[in-house]
């Protein structure tokens, strides 16, 4: 087993996703603009009044799914759960190549 | 990114619970593993941590590509956390989604399992393809395009088997119809590609001791 020069790696990355954006680009002009609700509703067949799109709304053109409210209250707690998790276990002063320093579980 | 977008009731009751228990067996087999080491790794807790909360921000924000999109972040929960731990965040991923009302409650069970699959065939290509290429911006991206593949047809292949309640059209025009959506869903990849790609070669710059398999 020899290992790809660096160069060749990427080429087929990039030979990869070019394939991809193809298919995609195709199966796009074939369905239309949708958005995901409308886009699974009308490819099972379910009626779905939202065929329209989720483009236009939230920044730029992103938007949220599901309630904002419960979505920061949730990421919240998250964050708090990773920074108690990166204090708790050290992972701050674990040097690279180094034994780890916290405590184990 | 792959992710059932049907309501509570699309599929029959039996099937629902056919996708659950599949799902727990999954993640119990996950606990038992897990259980069973002798000393868990205290840097995968915080990846998996990480992971959890990264991929649940994302995954709530549709991204205007083909009229909306989801990145998932889940081949890079399996590059990082491996599919064990993997496997344990997809389910606390969807478990949360559900409870902010994006997907039914009752499909936790499926989407969890087309998560899995994202996972563990984004790892097993991340690892298989060290030998080969060792560049790890495109090892990555190609585990990611596999990953998500894969995802797709674990999900075109559940919705097809479990059939969906309330509509006319038969098997063969609901695999073309979710062919179709699948391919464009695809279309993401490309951004996920890019975007796993470049958080794993910083990773690998400033800790590589934080990627499996390529720790020194």
């Amino acid at each position: 087993m020899t290992a790809l020069p660096g160069k060749k790696g990427l080429l087929i990355f990039l030979l990869l996703l070019a394939l991809v954006i193809i298919v995609s680009l195709a199966a796009y002009r074939m369905t239309g603009q949708m958005g995901i609700e409308g886009r699974f509703s009308h490819a099972v067949g379910l009626e779905s009044g939202e065929e329209a799109g989720e483009e236009g709304g939230g920044w730029f053109g992103l938007s949220l799914e599901g309630n904002p409210v419960f979505y920061g209250i949730v990421l919240g707690a998250l964050a708090v759960l990773c920074y108690a998790s990166y204090r708790h276990f050290s992972v701050c002063n674990d040097p690279p190549g180094s034994a780890k320093k916290g405590s184990d579980t | 990114m792959a992710h059932i977008h049907l309501e509570d009731g699309s599929f029959s009751l039996f099937w629902v619970i056919v996708w659950w228990t599949a799902a727990i067996i999954l993640v119990g087999i996950s606990l038992y593993l897990l259980r069973s080491e002798k000393k868990t790794d205290s840097r995968k807790i915080t990846i998996a941590a990480f992971c959890t909360a990264a991929a649940f921000a994302i995954f709530q924000v549709s991204i205007p590509v083909f009229g909306g999109v989801h990145i998932t972040l889940t081949p890079l929960i399996g590059i990082l956390a491996g599919p064990v731990i993997g496997s344990l965040v997809v389910l606390i991923i969807n478990i949360l989604s559900a409870a902010i009302g994006h997907g039914g409650w009752g499909m936790i069970g499926a989407n969890t399992l087309v998560n899995i699959v994202e996972v563990a065939v984004a790892y097993a290509t991340w690892r298989l393809l060290k030998p080969f290429i060792p560049d790890l911006f495109s090892r990555a991206g190609i585990a990611t395009v596999a990953g998500l593949l894969s995802g797709n047809i674990a999900m075109i292949l559940i919705i097809v088997i479990s059939g969906v309640q309330g509509v006319n059209q038969g098997t063969a025009q609901i695999l073309t119809g979710l062919s179709l959506l699948a391919a464009v869903n695809m279309g993401v990849a490309v951004i996920e590609a890019f975007v796993t790609g470049l958080i794993v070669t910083y990773i690998g710059k400033v800790r590589p001791d934080l990627l499996l398999g390529e720790r020194p």
